[in-house]
C-alpha cells in the first residue's frame, strides 16, 4: 500500500471506519495516552509563555529565512559538511542518487523522518538497487507491511499487539504468544546486522541551528544516533523551514517539543550533529551531507495567512486531540502528512486542488490549535482555505450557490422568514438529498423533523 | 541560476512585503516551581526516565563502586576520555560485541536530566553496548540546558548526544519496551569533588 493523494478522503475514512474498525481502537487509544501524557507535562511548566516564546521565534525566523539558511550554509561548510539544495522531490532524490553512485552505496540505514516520507526516498534507493533499512522500530513494522506511516511521532499506532505478532511470527520467527520485549529483542538482533553494514545512514533533521551549522534531532529508541554514528556517509534531508537561529534557541525546542509530543522532558537522545568526524575523534561518518529541501515550503511561506503553518515542529499534538484524526488514523488522508497540520500544508504544498477535500476533513472545534506549541491558527488556516476552494470553483456549484443564495436571504429578513417557513416543511431527509452541503452531513445521521414553527415565531410568542 | 539562488528567491520574493518578527529573547524555562539542587533535578528526572543512579563522593570511591560493579561482566569497551582510576579491570572488548561500555560524560544537565556525550570519547562505546555506565562530575552538572549549549558552543565535536533515559521504545501496541537498539540499562555515577 502506498498513498495515491488525499482526493478519496471520504471514501477511505469510511471504508477504514467500516471494515476495519480495530484501526479505530488502537488509533484513539494510542492518540490518548499521547495526550494525556502531554496534558501532564505541560501542568509542569508555564506552558503559554514556552508557546509564546516558540511562536515568536519560528515566526521570526521565518522573516528572515534567507539570512538564515545562507549562515547555516556558511557554518555547516566551514564545520566540513556538503549542504545541497533540492527545489523539488525530485531534486533531492537525484542528490542522493549521486552520493549512492560516487561512493558505491549498498545498504542505507534510515532514522525515521516524515521528509524521507514525503520525498519518497526509500522506493528511489530500491530502485538504484540499494538495501534500504528503516531501523525505528515503528517504520520497520511498517516497512515490512509494506504501509506509510499513520502519524507523525507514532508511524504505526495503527497496529495492535497482535498484529505485531503475527508480522514478526511470519519475519523474524517469534512464537505467535511472543511478548512485546521479545518482539522488539528480534528487531533488535535483525537491525543490528544492518546497522553495522550500511555505507549510509539517512536521517531527517528537526531543527538546525544557523550559528553552528547543527542539525539537531530528537528520539527514544538510539536508532538515530546509530544511524548517524556507524555508516561512513551520513545524509540529513532537512525542510528549509527547520531554521533556528542560534544553537542555544535549540534548547527551548527539544524540551517544548518532546513535552508535546509524548510528555516528556525530553528525548532519551538527542543528537547535534556538526559535520563529519574530526581528526581527533574515533569514530563517525567521514561524511555528512545536509540536504536543504523546498519542495512547496515557499509556497507555503508565500500565502499571507498559511505560511504560519511552516512553524510546525511536526509533534503530532493536533493529530492526537483531533476527533476526526482520531476514528481513522493517517492512512485515509491520503498524504504524508495527517491530520489538522496536513489539512492546511497540503493545500500549498501539493496544489489545492490536488489536496481537497482534506480542509474539510475537521469539524472547526478548534481543539488543535489548543494544544500546538507553536500556536499555529489551524482552523482559521481551514477556512481560509476552504474560501480559497470556493472561489477557484472547487466545491460543488450547487454548495456555491446555496452559499450565495443564503448570504442574500439572510440580509433581507421577510425573505429569510419566508423561505424558513417553506423549507420547514419539507423532510430533512430530502433536502439532503438535495443540497450537497447537506449531503455529507446526512450521511452518518438521522434527521430530526423540524419543527411546525420558527424559532422566531415562538419568540415572539413567549417561549417557556 | 542554481537551485539555491531560486530556492532563496522564492523565499526572498514571500517575505517582500512580510512584516518581520522581532526575537523574542533567550528561553529561560519558565515554570511554577522553583528548580531542585541541580545534581538532585539530574538524578530525579534520570530515575524518571529509567536509568540508575550511583552517587559516589568522588573519584576514588567511583573506581571502587566501578570494581565491583564490572565483576558480573567479561568485557568492556572504554571511551576514550576516561580517565585511569575509572577504566574497569576488564579485558577490552569491541564495542559491538562487548556487554558493557564505560564513558566519561563532558557534563550534565539538570533541567532535563541528560548526560552530555561527546563524539571524541567515541560514539560506538556510547552506542553498542547493551548497559553503559557514565561517569559524570558534579561540578559539571549545569542547570539549564540552554546554559549548556551556550558553554558547548565554544567547543563543538562533530556530534554531541545527549543521553537521558536507556534506549525505549512504545512502538508495538503502545507498551513500553527498553534496549531497543541503544543501551537498555543506563548508569549514571555522579561524582563528587570529596575527599
Amino acid at each position: 500500500m502506498s498513498f495515491t493523494g488525499p482526493g478519496n478522503y471520504r471514501e477511505e475514512a469510511a471504508k477504514t471506519i467500516r471494515d476495519k474498525p480495530e484501526v479505530r481502537t488502537s488509533i484513539t487509544a494510542a492518540t490518548r495516552a499521547f495526550d494525556a501524557h502531554r496534558v501532564h507535562a505541560w501542568g509542569q511548566i508555564d506552558a503559554d509563555r514556552w508557546r509564546d516564546w516558540a511562536r515568536d521565534v519560528k515566526s521570526h525566523v521565518l522573516g528572515h529565512l534567507d539570512e538564515y539558511l545562507e549562515q547555516a550554509e556558511e557554518q555547516l561548510t566551514a564545520n566540513g559538511a556538503r549542504v545541497h539544495w533540492a527545489e523539488t522531490a525530485e531534486d533531492a532524490l537525484a542528490i542522493l542518487g549521486d552520493i549512492v553512485r560516487e561512493h558505491g552505496v549498498e545498504s542505507a540505514v534510515k532514522a525515521k523522518s516524515m521528509l524521507s516520507e514525503e520525498l519518497g526516498v526509500n522506493a528511489h534507493l530500491e530502485s538504484l538497487g540499494v538495501h534500504v533499512r528503516e531501523t525505528d522500530l515503528g517504520e520497520y513494522i511498517i516497512q515490512l507491511l509494506g504501509q506509510p506511516p499513520s502519524h507523525i511521532v507514532g508511524p504505526a499506532i495503527h497496529l495492535s499487539v497482535d498484529d505485531c505478532r503475527r508480522l514478526f511470527h511470519e519475519r523474524l520467527g517469534t512464537p505467535l504468544d511472543a511478548e512485546p520485549d521479545e518482539l522488539a529483542g528480534a528487531a533488535r538482533d535483525a537491525l543490528r546486522a544492518e546497522f553495522l553494514a550500511a555505507d549510509l545512514g539517512i536521517s531527517g533533521g528537526n531543527f538546525l541551528a544557523a550559528d553552528t551549522g547543527t542539525v539537531a534531532l530528537i528520539e527514544n529508541e538510539g536508532n538515530i544516533r546509530l544511524s548517524t554514528s556507524l555508516p561512513r556517509i551520513h545524509v540529513a534531508c532537512v525542510g528549509i523551514e527547520k531554521l533556528v537561529p542560534k544553537l542555544e534557541d535549540v534548547s527551548g525546542f527539544l524540551q517544548l517539543t518532546a513535552r508535546a509530543a509524548t510528555g516528556q522532558p525530553i528525548g532519551n537522545f538527542v543528537s547535534l550533529i556538526q559535520g563529519p568526524r574530526k581528526n581527533d575523534e574515533v569514530d563517525g561518518p567521514e561524511e555528512v551531507h545536509v540536504v536543504l529541501v523546498d519542495n512547496g515550503r515557499t509556497k507555503l511561506l508565500a500565502d499571507d495567512a498559511a505560511w504560519e503553518a511552516l512553524r510546525c515542529v511536526r509533534c503530532g499534538a493536533c493529530l492526537n486531540i483531533c476527533p476526526v484524526y482520531r476514528q481513522t488514523g493517517g492512512h485515509a488522508y491520503g498524504w504524508t502528512y495527517s491530520g489538522p497540520i496536513g489539512a492546511i500544508i497540503a493545500p500549498a504544498m501539493l496544489g489545492l486542488e490536488e489536496a481537497m477535500p482534506l480542509p474539510y476533513a475537521s469539524s472547526l472545534c478548534g481543539a488543535c490549535t489548543d494544544v500546538c506549541p507553536v500556536r499555529i491558527p489551524i482552523p482559521e488556516l481551514l477556512v481560509h482555505w476552504r474560501e480559497k476552494a470556493v472561489e477557484q470553483g472547487l466545491t460543488p456549484m450547487t454548495e456555491t450557490m446555496g452559499l450565495k443564495a443564503y448570504a442574500k436571504l439572510a440580509q433581507k429578513p421577510d425573505l429569510f422568514a419566508a423561505a424558513g417557513s417553506v423549507l420547514r416543511h419539507v423532510p430533512l431527509e430530502l433536502g439532503g438529498r438535495a443540497l450537497p452541503v447537506l449531503a455529507g452531513w446526512m450521511q452518518e445521521r438521522s434527521a430530526p423533523k423540524s419543527s411546525k414553527k420558527s424559532f422566531l415565531q415562538m419568540w415572539k410568542e413567549g417561549i417557556e | 541560476m542554481s537551485a539555491r539562488d531560486r530556492i532563496l528567491g522564492r523565499v526572498r520574493e514571500a517575505l517582500s512585503e512580510r512584516t518581520a518578527v522581532e526575537h523574542p529573547g533567550s528561553f529561560e524555562g519558565w515554570r511554577p516551581a522553583a528548580p531542585a539542587l541541580p545534581v538532585d533535578g539530574l538524578a530525579h528526572l534520570l530515575e524518571a526516565a529509567g536509568g540508575e543512579i550511583v552517587r559516589q563522593p568522588n573519584v576514588d570511591a567511583a573506581a571502587a563502586w566501578l570494581a565491583s560493579f564490572c565483576a558480573d561482566f567479561g568485557s568492556s569497551a572504554v571511551g576514550e576520555t576516561v580517565p585511569e582510576p575509572l577504566r574497569p579491570p576488564l579485558p577490552a572488548g569491541a564495542p559491538d560485541t562487548a556487554p558493557l561500555g564505560v564513558s566519561l560524560a563532558r557534563g550534565a544537565v539538570a533541567e532535563t536530566g541528560s548526560l552530555i556525550m561527546d563524539a571524541r570519547d567515541g560514539r560506538r562505546a556510547q552506542l553498542l553496548v547493551p548497559t553503559h555506565v557514565v561517569f559524570v562530575r558534579t561540578r559539571d552538572v549545569y542547570v539549564t540546558l540552554r546554559e549548556a549549549l551556550i558553554e558547548l558552543a565554544d567547543d563543538l565535536p562533530s556530534a554531541i548526544g545527549f543521553h537521558s533515559g536507556p534506549s525505549k521504545s512504545a512502538d508495538i501496541g503502545q507498551i513500553l519496551v527498553k534496549g531497543v537498539h541503544g543501551p537498555g540499562r543506563l548508569v549514571a555515577v555522579l561524582m563528587g569533588d570529596g575527599d
